[in-house]
């Protein structure tokens, strides 16, 4: 009997070995598809002389900068317009709720260029909205404005998407239960509710910053290729890879640093702190 | 005191009840989706009712005649919901300490301190939900609960998630704190051992209604309708007739038997429900016979017996009646014993007059086909409840 069940064992123990050498292939596949375009432009830009001083010309400094300032402004904004829209989704079913999702869901799906072509034709000199911006002496198309717009466009989606699921995982008897001790609704919000949805929270504003960091259709159409006032990183390298090649690769490489470090440190900072004490 | 009176419709329920509760525990006892949970969260104020009155203490929380509603934070209840909704991110000391946070620190802290040692839970402050016990969470729910000093504490199912033997502690420990505290408390439960343990008043909820109040004896001695019987298991609900009234009794026809019960004005011909308890039908022992006067003597057949620990349940047939059984009666094991009932099947059972409790039989016009005797609950509609469960 005792060895029947070991003989068993064992040989579920070789189909498992080979079920794994099966998977191991496309894994393989999978990782070496992604790695290994990354691992061509270190090993370009590595030999290459004078990396450091293709990084500090204006070009990418200015790139660099704008880009970073204005997807943190767009983040700042998702946050600030999509939380109350994300929690009010989540706690509320009102008539129409759906449709409001599947509008804010919608420049997910859009080809960005599409969207640059519908937010110059809303806010555009000639847009519909282009009269009344030009009386107020507001020129939005073809400037930083529109870069943060273009970007908020598309990323505000990716945020909300997450806070609302966020918020929808936290039970709202906690909230009930906070407010029966006498605590306000907001205080409860900022007490209960958002540290409990937090991971999604963190995820969802680290998946709308980066769409930001790399938006470049939308930014194009909408907004131009200005150095210095629209051109950001993306642009900037799009741009460099007809004149400048090694300045392209150089922005690459930092737009890659950049956004493995904090991909790097969301992930420990999930699995160290937040995570482990709620789930 | 809590004056309730509330009116509420859902899709597909209405929940229409009136009560009055004094300083004391009372129980809201009834099936699942009778109402009960509703009625605590509506006190609660996380729900507002459609229309009525609450008053506590003479103060209002709701009225909708002059469109008032207290929100949750202004009502100072306390209220345990059913799975404790401890703040999981929360230490145990936050979670007492939450509803603390006007409080100067110092004060917080003695505060906490006082209710751990309460419930016994000093060494646990830094310790989070999850690590601790079902028995442990409960008690750090009604400790912060009862942190914010409520004027009324509200529970909902306190012990449906714990198991039996902790169960018993924590209902000897809530009765404790309820001593402690004085405070008047309303208890959601569907187990009939938690109304004998702590209901001093029951409540007795069914399809969106208060169908009986009264004291836990009246409630199960008592019970003012068939349906109140069968949820306080009465077992013995037997159909009968009036046969006369005299000066002190109030002679019914069963089965052919002649049976005296305390006078009440009914008139002959009535029918009505005989109710006894399983507990109180007394089994007489043929030499002691004369010993006394004896009411209501019934002669059967055991057909059926069920062990339990401490006590025997026994299913009697009387003489040519057509009926699977006809009574059950619950005696001490060590009775069962000393009659011989293990190998004496026949006897001879005595229906005390003082224990018989009559009801006219009107109810039946609006009472329920009879559910199985085991299940008596499964024939009300889960869903009514959901929305808030």
């Amino acid at each position: 009997m005792s060895q029947e069940v070991q003989r068993h064992s064992l040989g579920r123990r070789r189909t498992g070995h080979g079920t794994t050498l099966l998977l191991a292939a496309p894994v393989l596949c999978v990782v070496a598809f992604v790695t290994l375009p990354l691992l061509a432009i270190f090993l370009k830009v590595l030999p290459q002389a004078g990396l450091w001083e293709t990084l500090r010309e204006p070009l990418v400094t200015q790139a660099l900068r704008l880009s970073l300032v204005t997807s943190l402004s767009s983040l700042c904004l998702a946050v600030l317009f999509g939380t109350p829209v994300a929690y009010l989704l989540a706690r509320h079913h009102f008539r129409g709720a759906r449709v409001v999702e599947t509008l804010l869901d919608l420049p997910m799906v859009l080809p960005p260029t599409v969207a640059g072509i519908a937010l110059l034709m809303a806010f555009g000199r000639r847009g519909l909205l282009g009269p009344w911006l030009q009386v107020a002496g507001l020129q939005i198309s073809f400037s930083t404005t529109a870069v943060v717009l273009a970007q908020s466009f598309v990323c505000w989606p990716f945020y909300i998407r997450a806070a609302q699921a966020g918020f929808r995982s936290v039970d709202p008897e906690l909230e009930r239960v906070a407010h029966t001790l006498g605590v306000s609704s907001w205080r409860t919000f900022l007490r209960v509710t958002v540290p409990l949805a937090f991971p999604t929270l963190l995820s969802g504003g680290v998946m709308a910053w980066a769409r930001a960091l790399g938006e470049f259709g939308a930014t194009i159409m909408f907004a131009g290729n200005l150095q210095g006032r629209t051109q950001t990183m993306p642009l900037a390298i799009y741009l460099a890879l007809e004149s400048d090649l090694p300045a392209a690769l150089a922005l690459s490489t930092l737009l890659i640093l950049v956004s493995a470090s904090v991909l790097l440190c969301m992930r420990v900072f999930l699995r160290r702190g937040v995570l482990t004490t709620y789930a | 005191m809590l004056e309730v009176i509330l009116h509420k419709r859902l899709a597909s329920f209405q929940l229409n009840v009136a009560f009055t509760t004094g300083q004391e525990l009372t129980a809201l006892f009834g099936p699942s989706g009778a109402g009960k949970s509703l009625t605590l969260r509506i006190i609660a104020g996380t729900v507002q009712p459609d229309t009525g009155r609450l008053l506590l203490d003479g103060e209002p929380l709701y009225d909708s005649a002059q469109g008032l509603n207290l929100p949750p934070q202004q009502r100072r209840l306390g209220y345990v919901p059913q799975h404790y909704a401890l703040f999981p991110h929360l230490t145990v000391a936050d979670n007492i300490a939450f509803g603390l946070g006007h409080a100067p620190r110092r004060v917080r802290a003695q505060r906490v301190a006082e209710l751990l040692e309460l419930f016994g839970m000093q060494g646990f402050e830094r310790r989070i939900p999850r690590q601790l016990s079902g028995g442990q969470q409960q008690r750090v729910a009604l400790a912060r609960a009862l942190a914010v000093q409520p004027r009324l504490l509200l529970l909902d199912e306190p012990f449906a998630a714990l198991d039996g033997g902790l169960r018993e502690t924590l209902r000897q420990e809530l009765a404790q704190v309820y001593a402690h505290w004085g405070i008047t408390v309303l208890l959601v439960t569907h187990d009939l051992a938690d109304v004998y343990a702590l209901g001093q008043q029951v409540l007795v909820y069914d399809g969106g209604q208060v169908i009986q109040q009264g004291t836990r004896e009246e409630v199960f001695f008592r019970p003012s309708s068939r349906r109140v019987a069968e949820f306080v298991h009465t077992r013995n609900i037997l159909p009968a007739v009036v046969e006369r009234v005299e000066a002190d009794t109030l002679w019914l026809r069963w089965q052919g038997y002649a049976l005296a019960a305390p006078r009440q004005p009914l008139a002959p011909g009535t029918s009505v429900y005989l109710c006894i308890r399983p507990t109180q039908v007394l089994i007489v022992r043929p030499e002691r016979l004369t010993a006394r006067r004896r009411d209501n003597l019934l002669y059967g057949d055991i057909v059926r017996e069920i062990m339990h620990a401490e006590t025997h349940t026994l299913y009697l047939r009387l003489d040519s009646s057509p009926a699977a059984h006809d009574l059950e009666i619950t005696l001490p094991s060590y009775v069962y014993h000393r009659l011989g009932l293990d190998t004496q099947k026949r006897l001879m059972a005595e229906l005390p007059r003082q224990a018989l409790h009559v009801i006219p039989r009107q109810d039946d016009a609006v009472a329920p086909a009879t559910p199985p005797p085991d299940a008596p609950f499964t024939r009300l509609t889960p869903e009514a409840e959901k929305p808030y469960s």
